[in-house]
């Protein structure tokens, strides 16, 4: 099993033409620059393949994972932002300014709690149907609908609030 | 200004650009990949049959301190509940655990060695064992030093390597897989062989079996519990196909093993079955492969079948087998666990793309009686279930951790870094604190929760 057979490399190829614009594309709207994307569509990829013949769903997984690199991603970014942010405020006190109404609306998709946060991601961004997130997150249809709704409300106030 | 309902569906409503990758991505990933999955396969089971291709990779394994007050025993599958010797508070000499707010440590690749097993005893002191070659090369005779042993006092915010028992990895009957410690000073290598401690580790002495393999064993108290079965599994499915099993113990500070069942000597088992060792605060339990639950003081002076209440069919749940193996031979089919109002059995059903049906009972009365609590998320495997302090169940996939405060009749999934193949082991230290194993060693890292199991985040292992 330290190899792909033939087969599996081929099928493996064709998932990766297949998914992989979109799924680097998906990524390119939730971080900052297509490098990052690309990195991250990548190690899906690699982590996907690594496990190649144990999956059933390789797509799902692939997002599932791509789902939680961009987390990681937005974490490290937070606390950069944060460190810079100190720095800044000390030497000028400047808000952090967003340049764009996308990255608004993104900071507050990260500021979701991951409960709320993964199934919005899978479902209005990745496009996966309410079935499937809630197979793949291991929870209810109800509960994938009920967080969803959620989300979308608290998005909604947020945006509100901050009158964006 | 837009309303906020447009502006959101309109960022919704843009369509995802595809971005082409760059030329030779593909095979870049196809070889990282393929690394990857070398490293994996290092681990992997020959013989570690289908529990699962998720698990292939894995030999999940740990160990989890029990909660020192209320007797509440850790009742993963995979391990079982060493209790402290102290409360956990008073038995950290005043070093507190890693603060889960210092930020999402990030898995060491490079330097630590893929996790096998884990054992607490308190919130600050732990070891892990890992194997510093691939399966491949440690399960062989020649590379006795192959076990590696590190140990934390910090809650897993460090990690220094200690000395370990001069053993390979598990290969039939002969390695060592797990490592369980009682206190600072106490602790057992096992799986199939088996190795004591008494001294911090200093020195490791093996113990005499008999050509007999142990499967389990857990501490708590002043003793030291051990299923000895009789198996033919080759590799490192060392606990599959037995066909026996007994229960020995030892007082914990000394190697004076000696049968700890009373009737029958030996518990008869459909080949291929596993069995399940549990301590709780004052009982000793022996889940077989086939039969009942058996159960003895911690003292040690024997277990027996339970009896059951007049009319009573069974002392288990109707078609709930143990099941084979999982790797590091803890029964894949019933997964038995302790919390304070009792004893928890999940039931699980064949595992078929990535479903799996999971009924849970419980008993309030020591395992006579069991009533039906609850039904487990179907997605993922389940792979072992645990009690916590607080009361609370959580359970272990391919998925990730769900976490029930109700006693199973409902479930979340816990948030956090999930590592993609979900765990092999999890398992509470207090109630707040608890530790996980990954089902891929190649994280290398093992997940601990500092809030009662509702977020984890992955911690190097012994980096």
């Amino acid at each position: 099993m330290g190899k792909f057979r033939t087969t599996d490399r081929a099928a493996a190829e064709e998932l990766f033409n297949a998914c992989y614009p979109r799924l680097a594309g998906w990524v390119r709207r939730l971080v900052d620059d297509d490098d990052t994307a690309h990195e991250i569509a990548a190690e899906a990829f690699t982590r996907l393949l690594a496990r190649w013949s144990s999956l059933d769903n390789p797509q799902s997984y692939l997002y599932m994972i791509a789902t939680n690199l961009v987390r990681d991603h937005w974490r490290r970014a937070g606390r950069e932002r944060r460190a810079l942010r100190a720095v800044s405020a000390a030497s000028h006190g400047d808000p952090v300014h967003h340049p764009s109404q996308d990255v608004d609306v993104r900071a507050l998709i990260q500021s979701l709690p991951d409960r709320l946060r993964q199934p919005f991601l899978l479902h209005y961004y990745a496009g996966f149907g309410v079935r499937e997130v809630a197979a793949m997150l291991g929870r209810p249809e109800g509960t994938v609908k009920a967080d969803l709704h959620q989300a979308r409300s608290r998005l909604r106030a947020a945006l509100g609030e901050t009158g964006a | 200004m837009p309303e906020p309902r447009g502006e959101l569906d309109t960022w919704l409503g843009v369509p995802v650009q595809p971005l082409l990758p760059p030329p030779g991505t593909f095979e870049r990933v196809s070889r990282q990949a393929r690394r990857l999955r070398t490293r994996r396969v290092a681990l992997a089971a020959a013989g570690a049959l289908g529990v699962a291709a998720i698990a292939a990779v894995a030999v999940p394994q740990l160990v989890i301190p029990a909660p020192g007050t209320g007797g509440r025993a850790n009742g993963t599958a995979l391990s079982a509940a060493a209790a402290p010797p102290q409360h956990p508070a008073a038995g950290v000499a005043g070093s507190p655990p890693a603060p889960a707010s210092a930020g999402p440590p990030v898995p060491a690749v490079a330097t630590a060695p893929p996790p096998l097993s884990v054992t607490f005893v308190g919130a600050a002191t732990g070891w892990v064992m890992g194997q510093s070659l691939p399966a491949g090369q440690c399960d062989q005779p020649a590379a006795p030093a192959c076990i590696v042993l590190r140990r934390t006092d910090s809650g897993g915010a460090s990690w220094r390597t200690v000395h370990a028992p001069p053993a390979h990895g598990p290969n039939g009957p002969t390695g060592v897989s797990q490592i369980r410690f009682l206190t600072r000073s106490d602790g057992w290598a096992f799986g199939p062989q088996l190795w004591a401690t008494h001294n911090a580790g200093r020195t490791w002495t093996q113990v005499a079996t008999g050509g007999l393999r142990v499967t389990a064993l857990e501490a708590r108290g002043r003793r030291v519990f051990a299923v000895w079965a009789r198996c033919a599994g080759t590799g490192t499915g060392f606990a599959s196909h037995c066909t026996g099993f007994t229960v020995y113990s030892s007082p914990a500070g000394s190697d004076a093993w000696a049968p700890a069942l009373t009737t029958p000597a030996t518990v008869p088992g459909p080949a291929g079955g596993a069995a399940s060792l549990l301590l709780t605060g004052t009982t000793a339990y022996l889940l077989p492969p086939a039969g009942s639950l058996l159960a003895g003081p911690l003292t040690g002076a024997g277990l027996q079948p339970i009896q059951q209440p007049t009319g009573a069919a069974d002392g288990r749940p109707a078609s709930c087998p143990a099941g084979p193996a999982q790797p590091d031979g803890q029964p894949s089919g019933a997964l038995l666990a302790s919390e304070p109002s009792g004893l928890d059995l999940l039931c699980t059903g064949r595992a078929a793309a990535g479903r799996q049906r999971k009924t849970l009972y419980a008993s309030a009365d020591g395992g006579q009686t069991w009533q039906r609590t609850g039904q487990a998320p179907e997605a993922g495997t389940a792979w072992s279930l645990s009690g916590s302090p607080s009361g609370a169940l959580l359970l272990a996939t391919s998925r990730g951790i769900e976490v029930s405060a109700d006693g199973g009749a409902s479930w979340s999934a816990a948030g956090g870094a999930m590592p993609p193949a979900g765990f092999a082991y999890v398992g509470m230290t207090t109630a707040a604190q608890g530790v996980a194993v990954p089902a891929d060693p190649a994280q290398h890292a093992i997940w601990f929760t500092y809030d009662g199991g509702r977020t984890w985040q992955p911690s190097p292992a012994g980096a």
